[in-house]
């Protein structure tokens, strides 16, 4: 390869990179915006509403008064280790998001292991907390990143279990096939094929999704009332913001895994609103690209909606509850799944 | 006794999803939000509000019907009531200044009750905070113009009346 086909090869890949990059400070942007909202409608109050119309701007004004914090290091933290980890919260958080389809030809990365992927990198995610529970030399940063390290391990193994059923079903690890083969209206989508197993999978995805997340119900390595913050007690400025950065990129990433893998991803419910889209016929209009994109989006903010409701409405578990949970009811109610789902696939699916 | 655990599993679900209903009718517009826009909607007062102790006028006299007898400034906890008499005219006492500093005033309402005119009444006014304590002191002028109006069934009947 030449030099200038290298250089125009690494352009694209910048390029691509920085359109991730800001659509992922836009959606959190949102995200913690729409999140204030519902709860503050859930809880009869209006919510913020003084920052520009609405209260738009909330949240960039939030994010200017994080860039004009100070930067505190506690003295007695491990200085590199504390600086750090936020980066190595952030950035697998950041590139979960490669392999996702956004739309019909709108995939950054089209990988052929885009499950194992994201089951991958979004757990790397959690030595960066553990890292940053052990830097900050405080007893309640390191209580809240055990406990982060013993939930992210409790709570991978029903993913892995879940996002199995939807793989073997469509027999591929590849996100944007088991996306193009979802598609025909919302009959095909995997939720509502049914094939009983695959429902039972998302509900165990979402459950144990939500404590991926470290949403409400789940929230034990950061609980306030126990544990003053968690693992990012001893953080400020923009290390903290890079912390919630990543909280939140991780909360749209479940959403959009989920929309991926059992409502459809980017296919319209049904084929006449927006075409039936595959790749091919994407790349030659550049339109159902868009609309496509539109769906997706719209769904991943549903879904987005649903995942606030239950934050905002269940109290926190306690450590054996959350503990118990996985290992009693989520890994043998993933196990039994699998077998089921593999069994149907063997015997019963028709060719 | 204790329950089972297929009734554990489904009760939890139950109560989840009565839980999800609660917080959903809530979301919906069935309940509007409770927060009141301060600044630029102003709250509505009930009707029974009690304010800090002003002295409303009467419109026929153009002044508060108070005769300086002092009840309110014997009785007062914090002595913030200063009031000196205009006896010029025998038969009709009152105020030549009536001071109250407000910054010390507990709101407990005991000049009210003890007045024997019922001409010091609480009003209605809660936006009290100044940039100087010298402005929590309210003179009489001021005193009479946020009491507003004694309502029309308790002013003084008009001279004539009293005459005949």
């Amino acid at each position: 390869m030449d030099l200038l086909g290298l250089v125009k090869e690494l352009g694209i890949i910048v390029a691509i990179a920085v359109a991730v990059l800001l659509f992922v400070l836009v959606a959190v942007l949102y995200l913690v915006l729409k999140l204030r909202w519902v709860i503050a409608r859930i809880q009869s109050r209006l919510g913020p509403n003084r920052t520009g119309p609405w209260g738009v701007a909330q949240t960039v004004a939030d994010a200017l008064k994080l860039f004009q914090k100070e930067d505190i290091i506690p003295c007695g933290a491990d200085k590199w280790l504390f600086t750090i980890a936020p980066a190595i919260v952030f950035i697998p958080a950041y590139l979960v998001y490669v392999v996702i389809p956004f739309g019909a030809g709108l995939t950054p990365r089209s990988l052929d292991v885009g499950v194992i992927y994201i089951s991958a990198i979004s757990s790397v995610g959690l030595i960066g907390i553990v890292i940053a529970g052990w830097a900050s030399n405080n007893k309640w940063s390191l209580l809240g990143a055990f406990r982060g390290a013993s939930q992210l391990i409790a709570y991978e193994v029903p993913i892995i279990l879940a996002l199995a059923a939807p793989v073997l079903v469509t027999g591929t690890l590849n996100l944007d096939k088991i996306v193009i083969a979802q598609g025909g209206g919302f009959w095909h989508w995997n939720i509502f094929t049914g094939i009983p197993m695959l429902p039972l999978a998302f509900l165990i995805m979402l459950i144990a999704g939500l404590a991926e997340i470290n949403v409400t119900p789940f929230d034990i390595m950061e609980a306030e009332s126990e544990l003053v913050a968690g693992f990012n007690t001893e953080y400020s400025g923009m290390k903290f913001a890079l912390f919630f950065l990543a909280e939140f990129a991780a909360s749209f990433t479940l959403a959009a895994v989920i929309v991926t893998l059992f409502l459809g991803g980017y296919q319209p419910p049904l084929p006449v609103m927006g075409a039936q889209v595959t790749g091919k016929l994407a790349g030659l209009i550049p339109w159902f690209a868009l609309i496509s994109l539109g769906w997706f989006l719209f769904k991943c903010w549903v879904v987005v909606l649903g995942i606030m409701w239950i934050r905002s409405t269940l109290p926190r578990v306690r450590v054996d509850q959350l503990m118990n949970l996985s290992w009693k009811a989520l890994i043998p109610a993933g196990l039994v799944n699998l077998l089921a789902t593999g069994a149907y696939v063997a015997f019963w699916m028709p060719k | 006794m204790k329950s089972s655990y297929l009734e554990d599993f489904i009760n939890s679900f139950v109560s989840i999803a009565k839980g999800l209903w609660v917080t959903v009718t809530h979301w919906s517009v069935l309940r509007p939000s409770v927060t009141e826009l301060y600044p630029d909607v102003m709250p509505k007062l009930p009707e029974n509000y009690r304010g800090m102790p002003t002295l409303p006028v009467d419109p026929k006299t153009g002044r508060s019907p108070c005769i300086a007898c002092g009840a309110c400034a014997r009785i007062c906890p914090e002595h913030i009531i200063k009031i000196e008499v205009d006896a010029s005219d025998p038969k009709n006492r009152k105020p030549a200044a009536f001071e109250i500093d407000i910054s010390r005033c507990m709101w407990c309402g005991l000049c009210m009750e003890v007045c024997p005119k019922n001409c010091i009444r609480p009003g209605r006014d809660f936006e009290l905070a100044c940039y100087d304590r010298k402005g929590m002191i309210y003179t009489l002028d001021k005193l009479q113009s946020m009491g507003g109006e004694l309502p029309a069934e308790e002013q003084e009947p008009a001279e004539s009346d009293e005459g005949s």
